[in-house]
């Protein structure tokens, strides 16, 4: 709640100082926003992709506004040129296209990458069986339940002396 | 012409039928083809012996029957100590004897020119009057006996078939073997003591001095006749006699024993060991000296007689012999008022009654333990009734001193050992040691029995039965089937015998059985208790480790030469030894290594390399590491792999958090580059 009135209070100030910064961020993020609103997850990465392309996109028309006429006017002018709003826009469907492709991509390099260190794991313990024999599996307290390595036979665990 | 010589270590070859000669000690040769019949032993064989380094020697040699057990340590004391009136024992070694195919012990002795006293004497060779028998019989027997005394031994074999002539003109008396069976075994009943002859043979006990006394006076009455004046009476009449009449009476009777001899068979003959003729009392009565006469006590009889296991007793201790003949039936009488009257009235035992009726009040109150049964009561009052008596128990008579003798005995001949580990266990002879304090160390009987107790109610190798079976019998040769026919006495002798035996044995089968582990604790004179503890393992890894750990000792502490059978039998063995080890790398060298080591036939090399305690710590350590490394890699798969759609939603998850961080960068460095580019 109070962090509410505090909001509130500054956007008022933030309306009384620099109204013309105000509108153009404010319709300028507002993909930024509804991305924001979206997003319920913990780590808020929707939020931080879109947002931050878009208030990419955003930025040089902020710049243009702060180091120009920095009025309502002009403000205006900027958001009504459907260039810059497509370069504000175009940002933010910059970043949910990043948000969506990326996973995927990166989930098949880790899977990928995960079967490489899966495989040098069993060969590691194959190495232990073949080594000290079938009892480190009882003796590691593992059960032996689907945790011996699916390519080692019968015949690598059989005792030395008994082959 | 007599069969080439075999030599004793030499016998892996099947032996032949009959026949054959052996070289003892690489000198005396034993000529199987000449046996001498003349001067066999009741359990050993006689033949023709010669010296090659003398052959103006006269000897001759006894093979013993293998399984008696022997007087080792009389054979010992003999060798090294040749004394008068003995026949001189000049060597002996256990060697193979072809005529029976396997090892027995052969004894060479100075061969007794004359032949066997007794039969010169019915063969009218040569004539023994009544003045010749105390310079001519007496003087040389009494010298050997003396000589035995102080060698702290008893003869246990003086009779009058063991005498002999020891020159060919028949002048010089000397006494025969008495160590190839064990003490007054091979006594017929007329030459042992009362009290002894009541026990079984094989457990007539050790005996002393005085019982080869009484064996002498015996001897002497026969001598001085000429023939047994009681040949006819055997067995249980005769010790029914000489018990209602004294010895001296049953054995004389009616003969007529010339005059001069009277006064020393009185003393030899007498019943009561206190009162019988020791060394002493004979030397001064040869050497003219009257004696004190010593009044014959009679025994003690009955008024009436007392009918029991059809014989009329007059005095309790024929009874207390025939009450372990017949338990039910004694235990009967016991109970009966009609017996204790006879007891009271008739023989004036009021004492003892009582304390017979005593023993059966006791037996009811514990009625429902070993103490109650029948056979423990009747043990009870014959030793009670018999105080001389030898331990009685369902049926066995034994002497405690002749306890191992007659327990080898039975383990031999598979017969009834159950009743003397029932004398051990049930404490038997406590009761009996303490009825006889007054001549029996008590103290030192129950301590050893106690020994014995705790032996046989260890059940692990080392311990039990057999161990009892060879502390009790140091002449007894180990009974393991895989050497019992190599007649094993000494412990050196044993590990060439397992060599010998790996040949022929089934090489699946472990060389160290129950009879081999007690007989090396027996005789073996170290501290072997680790191997033993070892040995008695359930895991067949430590347990042929401790095998090969107390064979190596063995080897080791006596110097043995190589082995190469023993060890090529264990190499094959040592599977579960090796395969204690985790690594199988380690057990493949292992594995390599044997064949070497079994071309050495050095058993402690291979249990160097079998328990070496380094590699033995490398190979934990490496298998706690390798176990370790194991656990771990298991714990990273399951990670990795985890559960369901877990690595999709965790490679999506970071799929998006890397897209975010991408933004986030490119969002900073574009809008760094395009403000710099702004005020710049």
């Amino acid at each position: 709640m109070r962090m509410i009135v505090w909001g509130l209070l500054i956007l008022m100030l933030l309306l009384i100082v620099a109204l013309p910064t105000v509108m153009l961020v404010g319709f300028g993020m507002m993909p930024g926003l509804v991305a924001m609103i979206i997003d319920r997850t913990e780590e808020r990465s929707a939020t931080f992709c879109v947002g931050g392309l878009n208030f990419c996109g955003v930025f040089p028309y902020l710049m243009e506004l702060w180091f120009g006429d920095h009025d309502l006017g002009q403000a205006m002018a900027l958001l009504t040129d459907v260039f810059v709003l497509a370069v504000m826009y175009g940002g933010a469907c910059m970043g949910w296209m990043l948000y969506l492709s990326l996973p995927p991509v990166i989930a098949s390099f880790i899977q990928v990458m995960s079967e490489r260190r899966l495989q040098q794991l069993r060969k590691t313990q194959r190495d232990i069986l073949q080594e000290w024999g079938d009892e480190v599996i009882t003796d590691a307290d593992l059960g032996g339940d689907g945790l011996m390595p699916p390519e080692h036979g019968a015949a690598s665990g059989m005792p030395a002396a008994a082959e | 012409m007599a069969e080439e010589p075999t030599d004793a270590d030499e016998f892996d070859l099947p032996a032949p039928v009959r026949g054959g000669s052996v070289v003892l000690r690489e000198r005396f040769l034993v000529n199987g083809d000449k046996p001498l019949p003349e001067l066999d032993s009741p359990n050993a064989k006689a033949y023709m012996a010669e010296d090659r380094h003398d052959l103006s020697r006269n000897l001759f040699a006894l093979v013993c029957t293998p399984g008696i057990p022997l007087r080792t340590k009389a054979i010992r004391q003999f060798k090294a100590n040749p004394g008068p009136g003995l026949l001189e024992l000049v060597e002996f070694e256990s060697l193979f004897w072809p005529a029976i195919g396997q090892r027995t012990m052969v004894i060479i002795y100075e061969r007794p020119m004359g032949g066997r006293v007794i039969e010169q004497v019915k063969a009218n060779h040569t004539r023994i009057t009544e003045y010749d028998i105390p310079r001519k019989v007496i003087q040389p027997i009494i010298d050997g006996l003396r000589h035995i005394h102080s060698l702290n031994l008893a003869h246990r074999a003086v009779r009058p078939d063991n005498i002999f002539f020891s020159d060919e003109d028949m002048q010089e008396i000397i006494l025969g073997d008495c160590v190839t069976a064990p003490e007054g075994f091979d006594q017929p009943l007329m030459y042992e003591p009362l009290e002894r002859a009541l026990a079984n043979p094989a457990g007539r006990g050790t005996g002393s001095i005085v019982d080869d006394m009484y064996a002498l006076g015996a001897s002497i009455v026969v001598l001085a006749l000429g023939a047994n004046p009681i040949e006819r009476m055997k067995g249980e009449d005769l010790l029914f006699r000489r018990t209602n009449l004294g010895s001296y009476a049953a054995v004389c009777g009616n003969a007529r024993i010339p005059l001069s001899l009277l006064e020393p068979l009185r003393g030899l003959l007498s019943d009561d060991p206190h009162d019988r003729w020791g060394l002493d009392e004979a030397t001064n009565w040869l050497n003219g000296l009257k004696q004190t006469p010593k009044q014959k006590k009679p025994a003690k009889k009955g008024d009436t007689p007392f009918r029991f296991g059809g014989r009329d007793h007059t005095n309790v201790r024929t009874l207390a012999h025939a009450f372990n003949r017949q338990i039910p039936e004694a235990v009967r009488i016991l109970k009966d008022e009609t017996f204790h009257a006879w007891m009271k009235r008739s023989l004036s035992e009021g004492p003892l009654s009582e304390t017979l009726k005593g023993f059966v009040d006791t037996a009811n109150f514990h009625k429902d333990d070993f103490q109650g049964t029948d056979e423990y009561l009747i043990a009870r009052c014959c030793a009670a009734m018999d105080p001389y008596g030898p331990i009685r128990y369902k049926g066995v008579s034994v002497y405690l001193d002749g306890f191992g003798p007659m327990l080898a005995m039975e383990v031999i001949r598979n017969g009834n050992v159950q009743v003397l580990t029932e004398i051990i266990n049930r404490e038997v002879y406590q009761f009996w040691a303490g009825d006889r304090a007054n001549f029996l160390d008590s103290m030192e009987v129950t301590q050893m029995f106690a020994q014995l107790k705790a032996w046989l109610a260890n059940n692990e190798p080392g311990y039990g039965l057999e161990r009892c079976l060879y502390e009790l019998n140091p002449g007894l040769s180990c009974q393991s089937p895989f050497i019992i026919e190599d007649g094993i006495i000494e412990i050196d002798q044993l590990l060439p015998a397992l060599d010998r035996a790996a040949n022929h044995s089934d090489s699946q089968a472990k060389p160290m059985d129950r009879h081999v582990a007690a007989f090396i604790a027996a005789r073996f004179n170290e501290d072997i208790h680790p191997h033993l503890r070892a040995l008695a393992a359930s895991k067949e890894s430590t347990n042929i480790i401790g095998m090969l750990s107390l064979l190596a000792f063995l080897q080791w502490k006596l110097k043995a030469e190589p082995v190469f059978g023993l060890t090529s039998w264990i190499g094959g063995l040592l599977g579960p030894a090796i395969n204690a080890y985790h690594s199988r790398t380690t057990r493949r060298d292992l594995e390599k290594e044997i064949p070497k080591l079994v071309r050495r036939g050095s058993l402690p090399d291979m249990f160097d390399l079998i328990d070496d305690a380094d590699k033995r710590r490398e190979d934990q350590d490496g298998y706690a590491d390798a176990v370790e490394e194991y656990r771990s890699c298991a714990d990273e798969i399951s990670d990795i792999e985890g559960s369901g759609n877990e690595l999709q939603e965790k490679a999506e998850k970071t799929g998006q958090r890397t897209a975010a961080t991408i933004s986030i960068i490119t969002t900073m460095i574009a809008v760094t580059i395009m403000f710099f580019s702004e005020i710049l």
